[in-house]
């Protein structure tokens, strides 16, 4: 790798053998210098995020406040979209919908990640055979995965109301198969199992990458004082993977709120019956016109995304300032 | 004298054959939602046209699914980038009508008036023709042969047959087989009862609602008597085959139904719709051709685009589409053709096709029809889900209508 310094001297060296000189380059401060060779270096990313990433960011926040039609003209309209989407039982469904479904996906998937994890870390006789297999769901493509589990989920022949009518033979036992993706009452909690058993994986994984770091010495000191397997478990492996809890647990929420194609494959391109599992992202998405080919109200569309954005700031700000403080770096 | 004329002729003829010859080579783009053999047949029809027109280069793109090609086309439009002419449900263009290039000033008399009546009414925007009808199908009534033996005629026979079809085979409380089904992300289905029954979502000049009227009420009243004996899914009924006797769905659809009839070891049939107390008429799908007036469009690719469109609307080219798509003819002369009466005569079930597509009727060209028919879809969902009551649902439909029409 080149030091920026000292490209900028060849430069100089370049320029004085054609007879020009860069002297100038070297009156600026030094430090500004070193962050201007930086960014230089930086530039073809941030050409790039600012294209894609901060431009449509920061025009949401415009787009929120026109009336957005495919032809001008495209007035101003104040918060008319947001009055709109107050309005809209829809949103306030959807936004129920979603935190349901945070609520209660990221706790069990991370409960569920952290016993796979120490399982895991026992010292299993094929650990990477187990690490495999427990990431395989992670990395297949969830158009493809959510395809299957929508058989699965089939009422009459899928694998769920097997199991289901399995149980019910069990005596003084009654279950009825259940219409997991045809009932308003289950849809959500279909889409539910489907991302905990999509995500738990590579939470797991992550968070047996976390307890392997962790130094021997604190376990040998642990057991020296005495303490048993579910001490040690919950007083020295626990406190010391915060760093990896704390992080799977951002990603986890950031990564649910903004759960869509499982719910638009699961229920072949609609959010369920009677919309029963339509989240913030789906709603976005549909009154922007992206899904069943709806009229396009990218000013609504932009007006929700800036809510949603506000909630996962939100969120991201109490992380880092209350959470932050109990997790514990060794 | 004689040799002075003939030269004159020579030159003159040499001079127009120059010209001919000389045509400025011209592109166009052509975006299209037509994939596999329907792609192939488009292909083979583009190919076609520029065998007959060769200045004329035709850049003929399959954009993904309607859905993907709706969002593109939408995209070229803000950004003032269109093709020459693509393939679109008359609610992506009614609500940009000022930039597209009206077809029908360009067809002949003969041309204009070879286009099957019940296809005109949503291709014209303030009485100027606009698009062309492309890739037509009509929904039509599917029905189980070992169960139906003659398929219901009426609105009575259709809810008779179907109480009596829905059985729970095995006595375990839960019924296995429903008569009828329906889509709720299909809200023609309704609109086809709503038709027959005399009712229309907006009154003739879209000035008031009138989908909560009495008409309406009483097709939705139909529906909900229905709904004990129906399968409700989103999902396609090629998925669900066995799950229901009959069930309404687009001609479109013959090959992946019969498929899984066939796969499931039954017969499947296909007739008209029902007919209502009104009438019998059902409802036209897919898609239809338009010519974007776009700063980036020359006059001379619109020429072209009108000579393709003038092209597929031929009688020998609308009948090779339809035999190669499953889609129906689009023009008179086309049913009229000795190649489709003989593919007809070979094949039973495009009777009642053809029969329900020259009786039928379309979507309406209301520059709000988009959101129109998604607030109709969310009603109809609530009536079949029996989360509402007929009432209920269509006075929802009619409150969240009407601010629409004030655009």
């Amino acid at each position: 790798m080149t030091d920026p310094i000292d490209l900028a001297k060849r430069a100089t060296l370049m320029g004085r053998a054609r007879g020009t000189s860069l002297r100038w380059f070297y009156r600026i401060r030094p430090s500004w210098r070193e962050s201007f060779a930086a960014y230089l270096y930086l530039l073809p990313a941030l050409v790039i995020l600012g294209a894609f990433v901060f431009y449509p960011f920061f025009s949401a926040f415009r787009l929120s406040m026109i009336k957005w039609n495919l032809l001008p003209p495209r007035p101003f309209v104040g918060f008319d979209n947001f009055r709109y989407i107050f309005h809209d039982k829809y949103f306030w469904r959807a936004l129920w919908h979603t935190v349901y479904y945070v609520g209660i996906t990221v706790p069990i998937t991370m409960t569920l990640a952290v016993l796979i994890a120490s399982l895991l870390n026992k010292g299993l006789r094929f650990l990477s055979f187990a690490r495999t297999s427990f990431f395989l769901s992670y990395i297949s493509p969830l158009v493809a995965i959510t395809m299957v589990w929508r058989w699965m989920f089939n009422a009459r022949f899928g694998l769920f109301n097997y199991f289901l009518s399995l149980i019910d033979k069990i005596p003084f036992i009654h279950v009825n198969a259940v219409q997991w993706l045809n009932d308003p009452k289950y849809a959500l909690p279909a889409v539910i199992i489907l991302s905990v058993w999509h995500y738990v994986g590579y939470q797991a994984i992550i968070l047996l990458a976390g307890m392997q770091n962790i130094e021997r010495q604190y376990y040998d000191a642990a057991k020296v004082d005495g303490a048993s397997g579910f001490q040690i478990w919950r007083k020295v492996t626990l406190p010391l993977l915060t760093p990896q809890l704390f992080f799977v647990f951002i990603i986890s929420l950031i990564g649910s709120f903004k759960i869509f194609t499982e719910i638009n494959v699961l229920f072949s391109g609609t959010s369920g019956p009677l919309r029963s599992a339509e989240t913030l992202v789906y709603y976005i998405l549909r009154i922007g016109g992206r899904i069943g080919n709806q009229t396009p109200h990218l000013g609504r569309a932009a007006a929700a995304s800036v809510i949603l954005f506000g909630i996962i700031f939100a969120f991201t700000v109490f992380q880092l300032t209350v959470t932050q403080r109990r997790v514990h770096y060794q | 004298m004689l040799r002075r004329l003939i030269l004159v002729g020579l030159v003159v003829a040499f001079s127009f054959g120059v010209v001919g010859m000389t045509q400025e080579p011209v592109t166009i783009q052509l975006w299209h939602g037509m994939s596999r053999a329907l792609g192939e047949a488009i292909d083979k029809l583009v190919a076609d046209f520029m065998a007959e027109y060769p200045y004329i280069t035709v850049e003929s793109t399959y954009q993904g699914g309607y859905g993907d090609l709706h969002s593109k086309l939408d995209a070229a439009v803000v950004a003032g980038n269109t093709p020459t002419i693509a393939q679109v449900y008359t609610d992506w263009i009614s609500p940009v009508k000022s930039i597209l290039y009206p077809i029908g000033p360009q067809l002949t008399a003969e041309e204009r008036a070879d286009i099957v009546e019940g296809l005109l009414p949503a291709n014209t925007f303030d009485g100027v023709l606009t698009t062309v009808p492309f890739n037509k199908s009509i929904m039509i009534l599917y029905y189980n042969e070992d169960l139906v033996d003659t398929p219901p005629a009426t609105w009575a026979e259709y809810e008779q047959m179907a109480k009596d079809l829905t059985a729970d085979l095995d006595g375990d409380g839960v019924i296995d087989r429903y008569g009828t089904a329906f889509r709720p992300s299909n809200p023609e289905q309704f609109l086809i009862f709503l038709e027959q029954a005399g009712g229309s979502i907006l009154n003739e000049d879209w000035t008031e609602v009138t989908i909560n009227s009495a008409a309406g009420l009483e097709a939705m009243n139909f529906i909900n008597g229905l709904v004990p004996y129906s399968f409700i899914t989103n999902e396609y009924m090629s998925d669900h085959i066995t799950e229901a006797a009959m069930f309404l769905d687009t001609s479109a659809g013959y090959t992946y139904n019969v498929g899984a009839a066939t796969n499931a070891g039954f017969e499947l049939g296909v007739a008209r719709a029902p007919a209502g107390p009104v009438n019998g008429k059902s409802m036209v799908q897919g898609t239809n051709l338009v010519i974007y007036d776009t700063d980036n469009q020359t006059q001379a690719q619109k020429d072209a685009a009108i000579l393709l469109v003038k092209f597929l609307l031929r009688p020998e080219n609308t009948v090779y589409w339809a035999i190669h798509t499953g889609y129906q003819p689009v023009t008179k002369s086309g049913y009229q053709s000795q190649e489709w009466i003989d593919f007809v005569a070979s094949h039973p079930y495009q009777v009642a096709m053809s029969e329900q597509m020259l009786d039928s009727f379309e979507s309406m060209p209301h520059p709000s029809y988009g959101d129109i028919r998604s607030v109709i879809m969310t009603g109809w969902e609530e009536v079949l889900r029996g989360a509402e009551t007929p009432e209920a649902a269509l006075n929802y439909m009619a409150e969240e209508i009407e601010p629409l029409l004030q655009q």
